[in-house]
C-alpha cells in the first residue's frame, strides 16, 4: 500500500491535521445525508479547488489519484438504475427497455446522485489525506487530543510495517510456488493456501515487531509518563480561521442550494 | 566501565540458560570483538548492558551487571540508555518515524530533552556518522548502509559512552558494510567510546579491535584476550565451537599446520602483509586454475536471451544475456537493487519472462508445466521459513516426493536418507518453525533436494549462519556440484564467492556488467567499484603483496595462498 500523501509546505499542509478534520467532518457527514445530485456536485468542486489551490497539489497528480475512483463510480452509475427498488421510481418516465427490464429516469437520477454523493465524500477525505503526513496526524492526536503517546508512537512504528508485509507476502507466494503449490484451484484450495501463507507471514511480522520494540525500548521509549516534542504542533490562529471560514463557506453554499430549491431532501428526513 | 559478575540469564519458556555464568570487565575506551556460534548469548549480553534485560525482556537474571557503577537491576532503562546504545542487525526494523531528523528526535523526546536543545543534538549525531546532509530526507529513501548509520546516529544522540553493534552489517551489501565499518572506525578514532562489536565479517574490522571475547554455545566464555592470542593460540577451540575467524588468521593457522610460522601471528591485513614481506619468500604464481570444461554435449543449464523487466516504470533488468553451462557453480553478485533476485526469479517463473527469453536445458521455460519446472530447478529462498508448508519436518521433506507421485515405500526411503544426510533425523516429528536457524536452513535445502533437481539456485545460502553451519552447507553444495548438478548462488559474501564459485555474473543497476571466471572478477578493481562490490580480504592481501612483488597477484582464498606457499617451501626443502 502506498500512502497518498503529497509532500510540500502549502497552507493546508501547515495546518494542524486536527483542524482539517474539525472543518471537513461536519460537511462530509452532511453530504452523506443528501440525495439530490446538485449538492455533492457543488462540494466536489469546492473540495477539489481548495485541495488543488491551497494544498498546492499538482492537478495531474490529483487527477491520477481520483481516476481509479471514477471508474468505480462509473460502474456504479451503470448498474444502479437496474438495481434500484422499482417502487421508488415507479412514477417516473421510462428511459429505455431491454426485454422485460425497464429502466426509468428516476432510477438513473438516483444512480447519478448516489455516485456523486460517494464521490463528494471521497473528495472531502482527499483534502485531508493528500495534505496530511500520517506521523503529523498521530503527533496531533497525541499532543492536542491527549492520545497516549505509547499507543500513538507504536501505531506510527506499525504503519512502517505495511509495505514490508506486502513485499514479504509476495516472497512467500513465490516460495510456495517453487515448492509446487499451484496458485489455481477452488475455494478450498484458496483457503488452504491463505492458511499456509499466514504462518510464515505471522512469524516474520512477530519477529520484526519484537525487533522494533527492542530498538524502541533501548532508546528509552515509555521510560517516562510524558515526553518532550521536537515538533510541537499547535492550534494556531490560522487553524481557527481555516475552520471558521471553511464551515462558513460550506454553510453558505448549502443555503444557496436550498434557496434555489436544489438541495433536495435529506436521508434522515426521508426515513422518519 | 563495564563490570559483569557471574551473570546468568534464562529466557521465559527455555530450558537452557542463554548466558550461563559470565565474568567480564571492560575498560572505558576498549574496543571489543564479541564472537560465538548461533545461540551463544551474544545478543543477550548486549541487552543486559542497556538494561532491557532484566527490565523489559522476560526471563530470570542472576549475578551482577554494572555499567559505570550503575546496577542494571536498580538503574532505569532511561538512565542506562544514556550509558549504552545498541545498533541492531535489521535496518528495516529499527525505525519509528518517517524522516531522518524525526527518527533522531524520537530518543531525545523519550528522555524529555527540551526541544530547543534537540536541534543541535540532532545535527551533531548526524555529523558523527557522516550523513548530516540527509537531515530532511525520508527514511525509506535511504540505502541499507545509510539506514544503519541513521540508526547509529539515533543512538549517538542519546550520548552513550558505550556502543554495542549487534551484527550491524548482516543485511547489507558490501558497500553498505564498508560504510558502517568506516563509521565505526571514526568513532574509534574519537577515543571517547567503549565499542563492543558482534560481527562475522572480520577482516575489515580487525585493525580496530583491542580485545576478542568468544562465547561457547552454552553461554560461557570460551576465550578472552588480545586478537593474536585468541586467533593464534586458541584456534582449534574457536573452530570447534563454530566461531568465525578472520581470513588472515585462518590462513596463518593453515600455514602453521604445514610448518610455516608467520610472526607475529597476523590478524589484520596489514599485519599479514608485513609478515609475508618479512618471510622474503619468492613465490611462483599459481597460474589460472583450469576450470572444468562446460560439457558441450549438453545445452546450457540456463540460458537467458535479451531479458528485460520493468517494475512499474522502473527498469530492473536491462537486456540480460547469460549462459550457464550444465555443471557450473555460478555466483550472481552485485549491490542491493542490482537485479540479482529478479533475474533468478525469472528462472523459476515466479516472474514470467516473455517466450524465448529464458531456456532451461534448451527448453523455453514458458513451455514447461509448472509441475515439471519444480523438478528441474530448485530454489532456496533467503529466509527458510518462507518455504515451509507443513507442520512436521518429515512431511516437509516428503511433500515434494508425494507430488512426484512416487510409491509410499520409496518416499519413505528417500525421506529417511535425506533426513540423515542433513542431520535432521532426530527432529523428524518437530514443527519446522521450532528448529534452530541452522536446522531450518538445512531443512529448506533438504526439501529442495528431495526432488533431485539438476539445477539449484540459492539466495544468500549462508545468511545468519555460524561458521560451522555455513561451512557444512557449502561443502554439501560442493558435493552436489561434484555430482554434476548446476549450482547458482546469489550472495553478498565475497569470501564465499572466491572460495566456491567457478564463475561470476556481476550485475549493477539491472545490467549484466561481466560474466566470467571468479578469478577474473577479483582482478578487475574497476569492475568491482562500478558494481559497488569489494574484494574478498585475501584478494586484497594478494593485491597489496603484488604491489611489491608481482608473483603474489591473483590469489583469493586460503587455499590459493597455502598451495602457492607449500609449493615454495617444498622447493626450498629440495634445494
Amino acid at each position: 500500500m502506498e500512502s497518498l500523501y503529497y509532500q510540500n509546505d502549502s497552507l493546508l499542509h501547515r495546518l494542524n491535521p486536527l483542524s482539517k478534520i474539525v472543518a471537513t467532518a461536519p460537511v462530509i457527514l452532511f453530504l452523506a445525508l443528501t440525495t439530490a445530485p446538485w449538492t455533492p456536485s457543488v462540494f466536489i468542486l469546492f473540495f477539489g479547488l481548495i485541495t488543488v489551490i491551497w494544498g498546492r497539489i499538482p492537478i495531474l497528480r490529483y487527477l491520477k489519484t481520483v481516476t481509479p475512483l471514477l471508474f468505480l463510480i462509473t460502474g456504479f452509475l451503470i448498474f444502479y438504475p437496474f438495481a434500484v427498488d422499482p417502487a421508488r421510481v415507479a412514477g417516473t418516465g421510462i428511459a429505455f427497455q431491454i426485454g422485460s427490464v425497464v429502466v426509468r429516469w428516476g432510477g438513473i437520477i438516483f444512480g447519478v446522485a448516489t455516485a456523486l454523493r460517494i464521490l463528494s465524500l471521497i473528495f472531502g477525505t482527499l483534502l485531508f489525506v493528500l495534505t496530511t503526513d500520517s506521523s503529523d496526524f498521530i503527533r496531533a492526536l497525541v499532543q492536542q487530543w491527549r492520545l497516549s503517546y505509547r499507543i500513538g508512537y507504536s501505531a506510527m512504528a506499525a504503519y512502517r510495517f505495511i509495505p514490508m508485509l506486502h513485499s514479504e507476502l509476495a516472497v512467500i507466494r513465490a516460495a510456495h510456488k517453487v515448492r509446487g503449490i499451484s496458485d489455481r484451484g477452488g475455494l478450498r484450495a484458496q483457503y488452504d493456501r491463505a492458511r499456509r501463507y499466514a504462518v510464515p507471514l505471522l512469524a516474520t511480522a512477530i519477529r520484526k515487531a519484537e525487533r522494533t520494540a527492542l530498538a524502541m525500548d533501548s532508546r528509552a521509549f515509555g521510560a517516562f509518563e510524558t515526553r518532550s516534542y521536537f515538533r510541537q504542533l499547535t492550534f494556531a490562529r490560522r487553524d481557527w480561521v481555516f475552520i471558521g471560514a471553511f464551515l462558513a463557506v460550506s454553510l453558505a453554499l448549502i443555503l444557496i442550494l436550498a434557496k434555489a430549491g436544489l438541495l433536495g431532501s435529506l436521508v434522515v428526513l426521508q426515513e422518519f | 566501565m563495564i563490570q559483569i559478575q557471574d551473570f546468568h540469564f534464562k529466557y521465559i519458556g527455555r530450558k537452557a540458560e542463554a548466558i550461563a555464568g559470565v565474568d567480564l570487565h571492560i575498560q572505558q575506551g576498549e574496543t571489543v570483538l564479541l564472537l560465538g556460534p548461533s545461540g551463544s548469548g551474544k545478543s543477550t549480553l548486549a541487552l543486559a548492558l542497556n538494561g532491557l534485560i532484566p527490565h523489559i525482556v522476560g526471563g530470570r537474571m542472576e549475578g551482577q551487571v554494572d555499567i559505570d557503577g550503575l546496577d542494571n537491576r536498580t538503574a532505569t532503562v532511561a538512565e542506562l540508555s544514556q550509558k549504552v546504545g545498541i545498533l541492531f542487525q535489521d535496518p528495516e526494523a529499527q525505525f519509528v518515524t518517517m524522516t531522518v531528523e524525526d527518527e533522531i528526535a524520537f530518543g531525545l523526546e523519550n528522555l524529555q530533552v527540551p526541544p530547543e536543545e534537540m536541534d543541535s543534538r540532532i545535527q551533531e549525531a548526524l555529523d558523527q556518522v557522516g550523513i548530516g546532509h540527509y537531515r530532511r530526507r525520508r527514511v525509506d529513501a535511504l540505502s541499507g548502509g545509510e539506514k544503519q548509520r541513521l540508526a547509529l546516529a539515533a543512538v549517538l544522540a542519546m550520548r552513550p559512552q558505550t556502543l554495542v553493534f549487534d551484527e550491524p552489517t548482516a543485511n547489507l551489501d558490501p558497500l553498505g558494510t564498508r560504510q558502517v565499518f568506516e563509521t565505526i572506525a571514526k568513532l574509534k578514532a574519537n577515543g571517547k567510546f567503549t565499542l563492543i562489536i558482534i560481527e562475522h565479517k572480520l577482516d575489515d574490522l580487525m585493525h580496530m579491535i583491542d580485545r576478542v571475547i568468544a562465547l561457547t554455545s552454552e553461554g560461557n566464555i570460551l576465550v578472552d584476550g588480545i586478537p593474536a592470542y585468541v586467533f593464534g593460540e586458541q584456534t582449534e577451540d574457536l573452530l570447534a565451537e563454530g566461531v568465525w575467524m578472520p581470513q588472515t588468521a585462518l590462513l596463518a593457522h593453515q600455514l602453521r599446520n604445514r610448518g610455516l610460522e608467520l610472526s607475529p601471528f597476523p590478524t589484520t591485513l596489514a599485519q599479514a602483509e608485513q609478515a609475508f614481506g618479512a618471510l622474503g619468500l619468492a613465490i611462483t604464481p599459481n597460474g589460472h586454475k583450469p576450470l572444468p570444461k562446460p560439457d558441450n554435449g549438453h545445452p546450457p543449464a540456463v540460458e537467458v536471451r535479451n531479458l528485460s523487466f520493468q517494475y512499474g516504470e522502473i527498469p530492473v533488468l536491462k537486456n540480460i544475456n547469460l549462459q550457464v553451462p550444465k555443471g557450473d557453480f555460478l555466483a550472481i553478485i552485485g549491490a542491493n537493487g542490482a537485479g540479482k533476485t529478479t533475474l533468478a526469479q525469472h528462472l523459476i517463473e515466479t516472474l514470467h519472462p516473455p517466450a524465448g527469453c529464458v531456456l532451461l536445458n534448451g527448453i523455453d521455460v514458458t513451455q514447461i508445466e509448472s509441475r515439471d519446472l519444480i523438478r528441474r530447478v530448485g530454489y532456496v529462498f533467503q529466509n527458510p521459513e518462507h518455504q515451509f508448508i507443513t507442520n512436521f519436518v518429515d512431511h516437509e521433506v516428503a511433500f515434494g516426493l508425494r507430488q512426484m507421485g512416487l510409491p509410499e515405500d520409496e518416499i519413505d526411503e528417500r525421506m529417511t536418507r535425506l533426513l540423515t544426510q542433513f542431520g535432521l533425523e532426530k527432529l523428524a516429528k518437530a514443527n519446522p518453525f521450532t528448529l534452530s536457524h541452522g536446522e531450518k536452513r538445512r531443512l529448506s535445502v533438504a526439501t529442495m533436494l528431495a526432488v533431485g533437481q539438476e539445477t539449484l539456485i540459492l539466495d544468500e545460502p549462508t545468511f545468519g549462519q555460524d561458521q560451522r553451519n555455513a561451512t557444512a552447507l557449502m561443502e554439501l553444495l560442493q558435493e552436489l556440484h561434484a555430482a554434476g548438478r548446476t549450482v547458482i548462488i546469489i550472495t553478498h559474501d565475497m569470501t564465499l564467492v572466491a572460495e566456491y564459485a567457478h564463475h561470476c555474473a556481476v550485475m549493477s543497476a539491472g545490467e549484466l556488467l561481466f560474466h566470467g571466471s571468479t578469478e577474473d572478477v577479483f582482478t578487475q578493481p574497476d569492475l568491482l567499484s562500478r558494481a559497488r562490490l569489494t574484494l574478498p580480504p585475501l584478494a586484497e592481501l594478494s593485491g597489496r603483496l603484488a604491489a611489491r612483488q608481482p608473483e603474489w597477484a591473483g590469489m583469493q582464498t586460503v587455499d590459493h595462498f597455502a598451495t602457492a606457499l607449500a609449493r615454495e617451501m617444498l622447493w626450498e626443502e629440495v634445494t
